[in-house]
């Protein structure tokens, strides 16, 4: 039978149709398809349990293999880290709480406002280009897709697919990924000597332009950046010079398994030439984000300066370990705009 | 009916592809030569391809793709379309031969593969969704292509017998065999 026969291209040609009509039936969002998903992903888990347990002894010889002499090296390097951080500790603790009676004293949110459920990973994406995982607590555990998931270090990933008993979170690497995130930075001559006991003055200005606006992209999905500068004045007590809190936001990016997520801005404005590495990003909240402020992200990595007008965008390295997950904690976040009335 | 369906290659291919998919999302999740998760499904269609020719292949490239869109949660006829096109790569070698020897099905399973899984980021490209860099593509198209010219010897039976094949036994004659 010769490669391009008439029976074979019809063949061809009904398959290529075939894939066509799914995926634009599925990327429309389907239901019977997503009844079809949790159908297939109960049917499937006998089989999955029995691999598990058939592997478990080879996925052990693999890693004792693998990651001996990696983890040897690590654990030497974290316990100089621990040494080092364990006064730090203690301070960022004290910090914390009293950050946290402030925000209820003044009726604003915090990670500690909301519900969360823990869930342990059982599983990662076994394809070579998502970042994703599986945890072991679905919607019978009020578990909701778009909810972020979080661990001690900070934001891991959203929720993209709820089962009633696991859930699949995409990571914050993953170049589907994106987050309103803004940058809190220092500035003044010595960052350090920030300190209790300031009163504040903010001025705030808007970018009229935003992501993708020239492709007609919707304002809704990139809110307008905002860049505020808060000018801490010290009591006259304490006898230190004047220091700025600058804070950028932007979107943060996923940029793949191999590099840093990305914060793009709009425009390139004053404030953005003294964000500097290692500034701290945190979600930015907001009515239309499906993550609540104030999650710890990461730190900037690298300040890339783009030609013209396309503005400055950052590279951060992000706080949890995303490559040695075991725990997670689902935030049962929804925005005010996505809760039903 | 029934019996009809029994005796299908659906009735084979179907509950294969489920131990493939679990054994795929479990132990090969963790096991990453290079960082590269060995695509083990994929590898089975490519073989399949390979010993039951471009039609087959492709039929059955597709219908485990439908399954793994199912299991994994991409889009649904994203992995169908490149696993169909691994198998149609795959079975093109059997165009010009009966009944090719181990190391040539290995090969073309190999090929089919590769195809296979460099399509994947284009697809998703062309879906909307993101790009891969192409220096991480290279490594993961060469992991998965050794992991299938390794496996081939084991998958390609496996195949045979999904699809009721049975191995040729038309052989040359020896003193044809003796000139080649």
């Amino acid at each position: 039978m010769p490669l391009y026969s008439a029976g074979r291209r019809r063949v061809i040609i009904a398959l290529a149709l075939t894939s066509a009509l799914l995926l634009t039936l599925d990327l429309r969002g389907n239901r019977l398809f997503d009844a079809a998903r949790s159908g297939f992903t109960v049917a499937l888990q006998p089989f999955q349990q029995a691999a598990e347990v058939a592997s478990t002894p080879i996925e052990r010889l693999w890693r004792a293999y693998s990651d001996f002499d990696a983890i040897e090296e690590e654990n030497r390097v974290l316990r100089a880290q621990v040494d080092a951080q364990r006064s730090a500790e203690i301070a960022a603790q004290n910090a914390i709480i009293e950050n946290q009676d402030l925000l209820a004293l003044n009726s604003l949110e915090s990670l500690a406002s909301y519900d969360s459920v823990t869930a342990r990973l059982v599983g990662q994406s076994p394809t070579n280009f998502d970042q994703q995982v599986e945890i072991d607590r679905g919607s019978i555990h009020g578990i909701r897709v778009g909810m972020p998931a979080v661990n001690e270090a900070g934001l891991v990933g959203k929720v993209t697919r709820v089962a009633p008993t696991s859930s699949v979170i995409m990571l914050v690497t993953d170049p589907s990924y994106a987050v309103q995130v803004k940058i809190l930075s220092v500035g003044g001559e010595d960052p350090d000597q920030v300190v209790p006991g300031f009163t504040t003055t903010t001025a705030v200005t808007e970018e009229e332009s935003f992501p993708g606006a020239d492709q007609g992209a919707v304002r809704e999905e990139f809110p307008i950046a905002t860049s505020t500068t808060t000018t801490v004045v010290l009591d006259d007590r304490v006898n230190l010079p004047e220091v700025e809190v600058i804070r950028e936001t932007g979107v943060l990016r996923g940029q793949g398994d191999e590099r840093l997520p990305r914060v793009s801005f709009v425009a390139g404005n004053s404030a953005f030439g003294r964000i500097e590495i290692g500034d701290t990003v945190f979600t930015a909240g907001g009515s239309t984000s499906l993550a609540p402020p104030n999650i710890p992200v990461g730190r900037v990595a690298n300040v890339i300066t783009r030609a013209g007008t396309a503005g400055q965008e950052l590279e951060v390295a992000l706080s949890p370990d995303l490559g040695r997950l075991q725990f997670v904690r689902v935030v049962l976040y929804q925005p005010p705009t996505e809760l039903q009335p | 009916m029934i019996g009809f369906l029994m005796n299908s290659w659906v009735a084979r291919v179907i509950p294969i592809g489920m131990v493939l998919l679990a054994v795929q999302t479990t132990l090969l999740v963790e096991l990453r030569p290079f960082g590269v998760s060995v695509q083990i499904v994929l590898a089975y269609v490519a073989a399949t391809g390979a010993v039951g020719g471009v039609d087959r292949g492709a039929i059955v490239g597709f219908t485990v793709g439908l399954m793994y869109d199912l299991a994994v949660g991409t889009p649904l006829g994203a992995t169908a379309v490149t696993m169909a096109l691994a198998g149609y790569v795959a079975g093109i070698g059997r165009l010009f031969r009966i009944e090719s020897h181990w190391w040539i099905l290995a090969l073309q399973s190999a090929v089919g593969a590769a195809v296979g899984e460099a399509m994947v980021p284009v697809v998703r490209l062309v879906i909307g969704e993101a790009s891969v860099s192409p220096t991480g593509l290279l490594t993961v198209v060469g992991v998965v292509t050794a992991a299938a010219l390794v496996a081939s010897p084991v998958l390609a039976p496996l195949g045979r017998w999904s699809l009721s094949l049975q191995r040729s036994e038309m052989k040359l004659p020896p003193e044809i065999r003796a000139e080649v």
